[in-house]
Parts: structure tokens; C-alpha cells; sequence
């Protein structure tokens, strides 16, 4: 789906799933770039954060995005050992191990927390995931307004 | 548990000048409060029985303290696997702190430094399982459905009025600036409504993610009964399972967010 017609979707009041994905420079992110300069479709569902490493993305950034409106998060990086920091993202796995648990023990279900490697020559495996897990979000439906976890307005 | 012991133990590391302070409990109108004992002569006043539930180790850490080191803690064994993990923080130096220990069933182990603290907490106490009221409230949560699970949540994180009595009872939050105090950029908003309430509290909890020993000085402390030690727990829990790692019985352990192995579990990634 290109952007204009994921516009168009959209006003004409369909449900399209707002996706914001944190990945890493040095992989996913070069990977994604691949997706595009070899012309390859995928849902334009995606909110693409560009870090430097997986390492460096605190659990507040994924609270932030579903605070924000987000009604899925993805974090991507590079394959074990392929870290361009040798182990950032062997760090993040731990994290995202607990945090993913914990996030669904509260409220926010693991259909809406998506992790993966991809690697800068992975542009075929980008494109998939994206379409796949816009695929999923749009079966699990918007995020719940009233979740705990989501800006509410004053009262 | 043999009270005299204990007092005559405190009395004598402050009489011979091995400690400087004695942190312990007292009784006040039936109450137990912390007892900060500088003096042999009041060493009489400590108490302990199964109401004294607060964590001592928390005070070590407050800089109006630092002057009074080294201290004596009693300790039950949640607290030394807080002061063991604290050493192993670097947070507390082997001379800076004893232990007079206490069991939860009514033994007194006495005087401990921090080496036979750890010796005995791996002799004694290398099974201690979490709270099973706990561990069945939360595989009752985890049956819900999601929405059940955020409207059970939002009903909890509604009554939090902010006040980190948490965070003052708990011995590992011993930052000097914490993030929700942080506002430029203001990660956590400060209202004591919604959003910053879940924030806060998830946060609270996964900084404490292979840090918490479960002592329940968090959720005691909490004048709104915000039940923390589920979120706690299903985080120790899945820190034992996932990673192998009970923590709190080694003072030269790695901290286990901030190291890794190769072999953690990832069918969770793509």
C-alpha cells in the first residue's frame, strides 16, 4: 500500500493501525533502506525511530509511544553477534524478555509489542514483518483509549 | 527469638566501637518503628517480632547516615540478600556494614559481617520461594483476558497518589535523582492521575527487575494498598526461569540487567 492510498483508507474511517518502530542504525534501520531502494512495497503503517543501537532503547520510549497514541510497537536491531557495539543487543534481549511480561501482566498484551533481528541485508524480511504485523494489528484492533498506559485527557 | 541476645550484641558493638550505629526496631504505642541506636545503654529499647516488616537496609543509603558508619542492620534474611546486593552494587563497602541477623521463624543468627551473611544466606536460606498468596494472584491475572487484565490495572494505579512511600521504603532505589524527578524532557508525567501513574509504577518495577529480593517494604509502605509485589514478583520470577538467577546471595554477581548470555531465551523475536 503506498502512503496515498493508506491516506485515503484512513479518512474514509477504517481502522489503520498506527505502528511505531524503534530500530537500530547500523541493521534494521539499513535494512528497511534496502526495502526501499529495491522498490519493494510494504503498509505504510510504520513510524520508523532511527537509534543507534537497540542498547539504547529504554523501556520509557516504548511506554512514550503507547502514552502517544501508538497502537503497536516494534523493536528491531541486528542478529546476535552482529551488534555493531558487539553486545547491545544482547543487553536489550534481556530487557525486552521482562519488560515484554511485564507490559502484558498489565495490560498491554504481547499482540501489540513486536521484536525482531533484521539485518541490512534483510530488505525482503523488513517488508514481510511490517505487512505481517500491521496484518495483526489491524485483527487486534485499536489500542483501548482508556488503557492505563494511554494519555487521557483532563477530567 | 532470644530479644536479650540481640540487645546485648547491639549493646556490645557500640560498647567496643565495632559499630557506630545500631538501625533496629522499637516499640511506640504498640507500633514498630525504626530504632536508631548510637548508644550501649539503649540498646534495651530494641524489639523484634513478626510485625517488624520494614526494610532497614533503605537507611544505609541516606547520606545523614554516612557519618555514623559502620552500622549494625538487623537484618531477616529478604534484608541481607538487599545489603548482600547492595554490596554487590558497589554500593556498600564490607567494613561499612553488620548484620544482626534474624530468621523469619524466630532464630536469632547474630553478629554477621557481609562475607557470612552471603555464606549464610546460601547455607540456609538458597530456597526461598516467593509468596505462594502471590504467586496464585497472578496466575489468576494472567488468566484474564487483556482488558480485564488494563481495567484491573487502571483501577489499582487510580488510587496512587504519588507519594514514593515506595521508593523511600525500598534499599536498591538509591538514586540520587530519580527519572521521575527528571523533566527536561519529562519522561514521566507527575500527575497523580492516568498515564504517569502507570508509567511510574511499571517503571518502579522493572528498575527493580533482577534487583528486588521481595521483601514487601514497597507495598507495606503504600497508604493506598497498591498490591506492587505482583508486579515485582512476576518480574523475579521470570528473571529466576529465564535467566537461572535468584538474586541477593552473591556479592560479586553481575547485575543481571546490564549483563547477558548468549543462550537467553529469544522465541519471542522474529
Amino acid at each position: 500500500m503506498t502512503q496515498a492510498e493508506a491516506k485515503s483508507t484512513e479518512s474514509a474511517g477504517a481502522f489503520e493501525p498506527r505502528i511505531v518502530a524503534f530500530v537500530c542504525n547500523w541493521c534494521t534501520y539499513a535494512g528497511a533502506d534496502l526495502t526501499g531502494t529495491s522498490r519493494l512495497q510494504y503498509a505504510a503503517n510504520v513510524r520508523i525511530i532511527k537509534l543507534p543501537c537497540t542498547g539504547r532503547i529504554d523501556p520509557l520510549f516504548i511506554l512514550k509511544a503507547f502514552e502517544g497514541g501508538a497502537d503497536a510497537v516494534l523493536v528491531s536491531g541486528c542478529h546476535p553477534g552482529d551488534c555493531h557495539y558487539t553486545s547491545g543487543n544482547y543487553h536489550a534481549r534481556r530487557r525486552w524478555m521482562l519488560l515484554r511480561n511485564l507490559l502484558d501482566f498489565t495490560g498491554i498484551d504481547s499482540r501489540r509489542l513486536f521484536f525482531s533481528w533484521v539485518s541490512a541485508a534483510e530488505g525482503q524480511k523488513f517488508a514481510d514483518l511490517i505487512n505481517d504485523i500491521t496484518g495483526k494489528v489491524r485483527e487486534a484492533g485499536p489500542f483501548d483509549p482508556t488503557n492505563p498506559a494511554r494519555r487521557q485527557p483532563w477530567t | 527469638m532470644d530479644v536479650d541476645r540481640l540487645r546485648q550484641d547491639a549493646a556490645a558493638l557500640l560498647a567496643d566501637g565495632r559499630a557506630r550505629m545500631v538501625i533496629g526496631f522499637r516499640d511506640r504505642a504498640g507500633d514498630r518503628v525504626p530504632a536508631f541506636i548510637t548508644d550501649a545503654e539503649q540498646a534495651g529499647e530494641l524489639v523484634y517480632d513478626e510485625a517488624c516488616r520494614q526494610n532497614l537496609a533503605a537507611y544505609l543509603k541516606k547520606a545523614e547516615l554516612a557519618r555514623f558508619r559502620p552500622v549494625a542492620i538487623v537484618a531477616r534474611p529478604a534484608v541481607m540478600r538487599s545489603l548482600v546486593l547492595l554490596a554487590a552494587e558497589a554500593q556498600v563497602a564490607d567494613a561499612d556494614v553488620l548484620v544482626l541477623g534474624v530468621s523469619d521463624d524466630d532464630e536469632y543468627h547474630g553478629i554477621l559481617d557481609l562475607a557470612a551473611t552471603a555464606a549464610l544466606l546460601n547455607e540456609k536460606y538458597a530456597e526461598m520461594p516467593h509468596d505462594p498468596d502471590l504467586v496464585k494472584r497472578i496466575e489468576e491475572i494472567s488468566a484474564m483476558t487483556p482488558e480485564e487484565r488494563s481495567t484491573f490495572w487502571t483501577e489499582q494505579f487510580a488510587r496512587c497518589t504519588r507519594c514514593y512511600a515506595c521508593r523511600a521504603a525500598c534499599p536498591m532505589c538509591y538514586c540520587t535523582q530519580c527519572i521521575v524527578e527528571k523533566n527536561v524532557p519529562q519522561w514521566i508525567s507527575t500527575a497523580a492521575a492516568g498515564h504517569g501513574n502507570y508509567a511510574w509504577n511499571i517503571i518502579r518495577a522493572f528498575h527493580l527487575a533482577g534487583r528486588c529480593t521481595e521483601c514487601g517494604a514497597c507495598e507495606a509502605a503504600c497508604p493506598q494498598g497498591i498490591p506492587l509485589m505482583l508486579l515485582n514478583v512476576v518480574l523475579a520470577r521470570d528473571v529466576e526461569e529465564e535467566f537461572g538467577i535468584k538474586v541477593g546471595y552473591d556479592a560479586e554477581a553481575e547485575p543481571v540487567i546490564g549483563s547477558w548470555s548468549p543462550d537467553d531465551g529469544e522465541d519471542f523475536i522474529r
